[in-house]
């Protein structure tokens, strides 16, 4: 069990990177990352319940797969003026909640878990609606603050509902 | 041999001959009607004989037109899954154990020793 | 009206008419002229490993599963129980012994046998009730070609190998260039498109022109730059297509590669050229990884060098469902495997910078036909219209130049060809 104020402050923490997003402040975005860090979004399968594959593995495809520098490489392409399917812009809102914190398996880590809705108006009449759980691994660092050293995203869809994710999660 | 037979089928059942022991070669199975137990299975597993009840516990299938894979017979219709020696349903969807039947080989012929209380 | 639309007689000239892409009966027929009638992608074999191993997908909008049988051969079957008509399997790929209908218990073996009905005594007092004539019914044909496992509904379909005709010649590229064939990478991402699917499969039949443009955002990203341009009169490029499938390409030998932004791949397609080149004679060898696209008629599409492999699923006149695999070749080191898998999602996924771009356009594109007005006016096709040459290597009919209009107007005649041929005979060879 982790304290009110570590709870309050991972709470505040990911509520702001909410923010983040939803404002496309992707290099403030990507400063909340630690070096090391590992983004994964899995493919979901659907598959039956006995069957051992399991419905997501990290040999298979995965909408994200990242290091910080594959993360860079999509800001680049989001903040390009060339980005034409971001203008106008697509108007993210990102929710988060049900978050648990506990103590990581590393000192100076916790592992938080969560979950998240990302609604998306785009253009005139586009909408769609994204959402899963998020399993982090937050560090720690010497500043006193946390950054994401770990993001493990478990989107619930297996045909994804939208023509893409021009966000992260 | 009949002595030890008598004594056998005091202590372990009613005595079946259910068929020649050559026509059913390692690796196959065989469906044997008999009065005293209904539609029995016979299995040749690498040499060993076993006897169960042939029908599936879960749903009316016989068990000798599904697949032997090792000392496990498959149901063809629902592909439960049961263990020759100790019946013991191994998956979904069969839950109930299958009737074993002790058996033997005597003059090459698979015979089983049949207790009501074990039928299926 | 009708005949006069399917007709395309415009076409030749440069012209086609918007309405391909938004009316329903057009639609409907291309289900019933197409999508029942030509050979199909459903899986490459390496999905399907051993016996028991499954698969579900689409045939048109017919659902269809298919399974590697005991044997070793591969069978393929409508995934609808032939009793009340639930499907069968509800998971998208696995390994099982059979499937039982959740409906009725009506269960159906790897060959598509019934094997077993709920309540069997009553189906057995029943005359009417014949197992055998109640197993799933299968595909009429199903085939392969190095590795690509192909189907069709229609008994009277050409064989696959005629099908594609002289495209196997191209197909090797990317099928034949190693001796240990090819495998896809794990796992599979599908996404909806409100888009009609042929202006997602004419992309990849000849549109390199976007690619500089719509991608140039996706460019900056994985090469720090734009995309060179194609069109210049020292370039190398052609347009060829064979009986409607096309490949739009130059012979740069790692473009497409390139974007990957994976040392690790431009290596191994230079390592491995001259083995390319002994497979495939030098032309070929530097089609490999250039930047190029490719579709197999009707909607079966892949990069080169990118190596996403893709359908497009017609789900109505105006979506289409994606689904998207990554090739590669089964004997690459297991790193060079892994960075094709985490390359080809980065640029070619729902979340890939250069798909992104993508989807917009044609969702866009699509949704303009709504108007009546609008779906009056002409698309101009005529790019490239005095371009076809004979080239003493390439098979098909070739075109000088991948900045073209060559491909898609092949693609769009050989549409309107079989929506207007009653049977097979009837479409021209």
């Amino acid at each position: 069990m982790t304290s009110l104020e570590t709870h309050f402050e991972v709470q505040a923490f990911l509520a702001y990177e909410a923010r983040l997003l939803d404002e496309e402040r992707y290099p403030e975005w990507l400063g909340l990352f630690t070096e090391d860090a590992h983004y994964w979004a899995p493919g979901v399968e659907n598959r039956g319940r006995s069957d051992k594959e399991g419905t997501y593995a990290p040999s298979r495809m995965a909408y994200f797969d990242d290091t910080l520098d594959d993360l860079r490489r999509r800001v680049t392409r989001f903040t390009a003026p060339t980005a034409w399917a971001e203008d106008p812009a697509t108007r993210h809102l990102h929710v988060v909640s049900n978050i648990e914190v506990e103590d990581g398996e590393t000192a100076g880590e916790l592992l938080v878990r969560s979950v998240f809705v990302n609604y998306r108006g785009q253009g005139d009449v586009d909408a769609a609606t994204l959402y899963g759980r998020r399993e982090d691994v937050l560090r720690r660092v010497p500043d006193g603050g946390l950054r994401i050293a770990r993001r493990l995203v478990v989107l619930r869809h297996a045909v994804l509902p939208a023509k893409n994710i021009n966000t992260f999660f | 041999m009949s002595a030890d037979v008598t004594s056998a089928a005091e202590l372990k059942g009613c005595r079946v001959v259910l068929c020649a022991a050559d026509d059913v070669p390692a690796g196959r199975m065989l469906r044997v009607v008999v009065p005293e137990a209904g539609p029995l299975l016979v299995a040749n597993v690498d040499g060993t004989f076993h006897v169960t009840a042939d029908t599936c516990t879960h749903a009316e299938a016989s068990l000798s037109e599904g697949d032997l894979e090792g000392r496990t017979v498959v149901c063809p219709v629902h592909w439960a899954e049961f263990d020759l020696a100790t019946g013991a349903a191994l998956c979904f969807p069969a839950t109930r154990a299958l009737a074993v039947h002790p058996a033997a080989v005597e003059d090459g012929q698979v015979v089983a020793y049949i207790r009501g209380s074990r039928e299926g | 009206m009708k005949d006069d639309l399917l007709a395309l007689r415009d076409l030749d000239d440069g012209w086609l008419d918007r309405r391909v892409f938004w009316d329903r009966d057009v639609y409907e027929l291309e289900l019933e002229r197409i999508f029942a009638r030509c050979w199909l992608f459903v899986a490459h074999e390496s999905q399907l490993p051993k016996p028991g191993s499954f698969l579900t997908t689409w045939m048109g909008e017919d659902h269809v599963l298919v399974v590697r049988r005991r044997d070793g051969s591969i069978g393929a079957y409508l995934n609808s129980c032939p009793h009340r008509g639930n499907r069968v399997c509800t998971a998208e790929a696995g390994t099982a012994r059979g499937f039982v209908c959740n409906y009725h218990g009506w269960s159906f073996d790897l060959d598509g046998r019934l094997a077993g009905v709920h309540e069997s005594a009553a189906f057995g007092r029943e005359p009417t009730f014949d197992r055998s004539k109640l197993g799933l019914t299968p595909v009429a044909q199903l085939d392969t070609y190095k590795g690509l496992v192909f189907a069709t509904f229609d008994p009277d379909a050409p064989p696959l190998r005629d099908f594609l005709g002289d495209f196997a010649f191209y197909l090797d590229v990317m099928l034949d260039n190693d001796e240990g064939g090819t495998e896809f990478a794990g796992g599979s991402i599908t996404s909806v498109l409100d888009c009609n699917w042929k202006i997602a499969a004419e992309n990849f039949a000849g549109d390199a022109l976007h690619a500089g443009w719509t991608h140039a955002s996706g460019a900056e990203a994985m090469l720090g730059r734009g995309v060179a341009g194609l069109s210049g009169d020292d370039t190398e490029s052609y347009h060829v297509n064979v009986n409607g499938h096309c490949w739009e390409f130059n012979l740069d030998g790692v473009g497409n590669a390139a974007t990957l932004g994976d040392r690790r791949i431009i290596d191994y397609l230079r390592a491995n050229e001259a083995r390319f080149t002994e497979r495939l004679g030098p032309l070929r060898a530097k089609m490999v990884g250039s930047i190029s696209s490719v579709n197999v008629f009707p909607n079966f599409s892949f990069l080169p060098g990118q190596n996403t492999f893709r359908t497009w699923q017609p789900k109505g006149p105006h979506r289409t469902e994606l689904h998207t695999w990554v090739l590669v070749n089964r004997d690459a080191p297991e790193e060079v495997k892994d960075a094709w898998r985490k390359g080809a999602m980065m640029t070619f996924s729902p979340s890939g910078v250069f798909e992104m771009d993508d989807g917009e356009n044609w969702e866009l594109a699509t949704r303009a036909n709504q108007g009546v007005v609008t779906r009056r006016q002409r698309l101009y096709y005529g790019l490239g219209s005095d371009t076809a040459i004979e080239h003493p290597e390439l098979p098909g009919n070739v075109h000088r130049g991948q900045v073209n209009d060559a491909n898609q107007r092949a693609f769009y005649r050989r549409w309107s060809e079989l929506l207007r041929a009653g049977t097979w005979d009837e479409v021209p060879s």
